[in-house]
């Protein structure tokens, strides 16, 4: 199991269109992805579950993979935070 | 008549097309095999994506891509391997029909956004359950509703218009939209907006009151429809809708054209905006720039400081989209009347003549203005970007706020950050003491900017939301016209240049009179763009002197607002 924390730039936070662009990354890798918020924790692959963590901009969140491709998974969702998913 | 939610503005009419959804009866009913039932689900499943694409398509190539974006993220909900999963997972628990257990398991979620304390997550609420209904159609072979076929001068009446029913309108058959719930950024109201359909909303019960084929005007500016309306009303609003489209077609006309008084004088006319999405509509209503954008979003509704990163890519992406226009920004205009728990500011007795704006900024300058301004310096490398310091009362906060950003600049050159060296720093003249002090201010900024609520206020010594005192809150007040002449005056005297980003900006009424004080900017609400350089340009600066002068010989508000309606209706 690897993690890491990034923190949400997006000025909506994980609305509908950055959180479908998170899920598609995700739904690329093997690991089970998950990340965690001060209150709850979710799954990456599922919109729904993204979009119920309510991730507001500023948030800091903790990625958490776990699984044959978990550090690539890692790297490729910190990058996608990162680069602003797509706004 | 009935009221409503003014959603889309314009004047419909005709007659009523009411759409009601096929009444479905979900029942809990037991099924012999799991598996054909599942593969059942899943046959659905890939039915209802299919029709969703073609949906997204179809609005993508009508409307635009903007509005796609709608049926882009039902298809990433349907997408969804938990939300599917757990529909799944119902059936074979409970050996129920897959009807019953997208029910049971969409309307959890549903309820659980409708319940978020976020408008946007509330709109899932709305989502879920149209992808609910149209997996259940699928199942039990029910046609969606059909309202592309709507014949021509149908008003369509709902209880509310899914995304997906909206998709289908055809905009030269509806002319009018009238829904019993919903909201102004609902998905109906914005894709009215979008097509140019008026649109009135939440209109209680109105399913009860029209009844199919029952003649129907609207009125979406105002939020009104009339039912059966008399022949004298169907005059009125006939009448009505010809002014309103004429209207419009003659501002059309004034897209693309400068604004230059009769007598060549220029001005500059741009907008006035809280976000950066609010930059479509300025480009739309052919804006020539920003006169001031609001940077209080950036801090409100959160519970940590926007960092320099986060601001830095919002006056960026403003900067770029105006490509090289003017984008004046105003720093965090903010006191003790917000509520911003993170910033930890005490409640003030007195909020508008408290700690506030740059007040608190110059107080907090290491967790709020310095990564503000930073940010601002960073994003001037990428356009028209100039700084205004709201709230002044004195030169030295003046001087101090330029003491902070001449450090900042220090410190980007010795890490060759690039940001645009000429940067021009202004204030907005708001307070009593810099419009006495105009002269003095004029010689240490770039630049001057009315603000016209709060010079208002101050000089009247009125608080403006207070309804027994309205009497006093006008900008046609003899003593707020003298201050803003004379801050206009001053201004010009030193070169430099002078906007108003104030509500006075677009009042017709007053528009001459700024003219003829020589005001170069007027900012406002992107709306107001067109209709504005219609009038200046009908205008002769020079002609408005003597308006101006007989303007400021009266001694009360009400004399020289009704001669200047005189003035404007005689035109």
């Amino acid at each position: 199991m690897v993690t890491a924390k990034v923190v949400i730039r997006n000025l909506t936070g994980l609305h509908l269109r950055p959180a479908g662009i998170l899920c598609n990354k995700a739904i690329l890798y093997k690991s089970r992805i998950q990340f965690r918020t001060d209150t709850t924790t979710a799954n990456a692959k599922s919109v729904l579950s993204v979009l119920g963590a309510c991730v507001k901009s500023g948030d800091e969140i903790e990625f958490i993979c776990e699984g044959d491709d978990e550090q690539e998974a890692l790297d490729s969702m910190i990058k996608v935070v990162e680069e602003g998913l797509g706004e | 008549m009935f009221k409503g939610t003014n959603a889309s503005a314009g004047i419909g009419i005709g007659k009523a097309a009411i759409i009601k959804e096929v009444e479905m009866v979900i029942r809990p009913d037991k099924v012999a095999s799991v598996e054909t039932e599942v593969t059942r689900f899943r046959g659905a499943l890939a039915d209802t994506v299919a029709q969703t694409k073609a949906l997204a398509d179809d609005l993508a190539t009508k409307v635009g891509e903007k509005e796609a974006e709608i049926m882009n993220g039902h298809l990433m909900l349907l997408a969804d391997p938990m939300l599917t999963g757990e529909i799944e997972e119902a059936i074979k628990r409970e050996s129920v029909c897959s009807e019953y257990a997208i029910e049971t398991t969409c309307s959890t979620y549903a309820d659980v956004f409708a319940a978020m304390d976020d408008e946007l997550m509330q709109q899932r609420a709305t989502d879920m359950r149209d992808i609910k209904t149209r997996m259940q159609q699928v199942l039990q072979g029910i046609k969606p509703v059909d309202i592309a076929s709507l014949p021509e001068g149908s008003i369509i009446v709902a209880k509310d218009l899914t995304p997906s029913m909206t998709a289908g309108i055809n905009p030269a058959n509806v002319t009018g939209i009238v829904t019993e719930l919903g909201g102004k950024t609902s998905h109906s109201a914005i894709l009215a907006r979008a097509l140019e359909i008026p649109a009135v909303v939440a209109v209680s019960n109105v399913m009860d009151k029209i009844e199919e084929g029952d003649s129907i005007v609207l009125d979406g500016g105002e939020g009104i429809v009339i039912v059966k309306p008399t022949e004298a009303e169907m005059n009125e609003y006939t009448a009505k809708r010809d002014q309103f489209l004429q209207e419009k077609k003659d501002l059309e006309r004034f897209k693309g054209v400068p604004t230059v008084t009769k007598d060549g004088v220029h001005i500059e006319l741009v907008a006035n905006i809280g976000n950066p999405d609010d930059l479509a509509k300025v480009l739309e209503y052919d804006g020539e720039g920003v006169g001031l954008f609001r940077t209080e979003f950036l801090f409100m509704d959160r519970t940590s400081m926007p960092t320099e990163e986060e601001q830095f890519e919002a006056y960026k992406k403003v900067a770029e989209g105006l490509s090289g226009k003017p984008v004046i920004i105003r720093t965090l205009d903010i006191g003790g009347d917000k509520e911003i728990p993170y910033m930890g500011l005490a409640k003030d007795e007195n909020p508008f003549l408290g700690y506030r704006a740059i007040r608190l900024c110059l107080d907090r300058k290491e967790d709020i203005y310095r990564p503000q301004l930073r940010a601002l310096l960073r994003a001037s490398a990428f356009g028209g970007i100039k700084i205004m310091i709201p709230m002044i009362t004195c030169i030295d906060e003046i001087r101090e706020a330029k003491a902070l950003i001449e450090d900042i600049k220090n410190e980007l050159d010795r890490k060759d950050i690039p940001y645009n060296k000429n940067i021009q720093i202004g204030i907005m003249v708001e307070t009593a003491a810099a419009s006495l002090m105009a002269d003095v201010f004029a010689k240490e900024v770039d630049f001057f900017s009315i603000g016209t609520n709060d010079l208002t206020q101050y000089t009247m010594s009125v608080d403006r939301g207070n309804d027994k005192i309205s009497y006093l809150y006008s900008t046609f007040n003899p003593a707020v016209l003298r201050s803003i002449r004379n801050i206009i005056k001053c201004g010009r005297e030193a070169g430099i240049m002078v906007g108003m980003c104030g509500e006075a900006a677009s009042d017709p009424l007053m528009i001459p009179l700024l003219l003829a004080f020589g005001l170069n900017e007027f900012s406002m609400s992107a709306s107001a763009i067109l209709k504005s350089r219609k009038m200046i340009t009908g205008y002769s600066s020079e002609e408005l002197q003597a308006v101006a002068d007989e303007a400021m010989s009266f001694v009360t508000a009400k004399e020289v607002e009704s001669y200047m309606k005189e003035f404007v209706n005689k035109k």
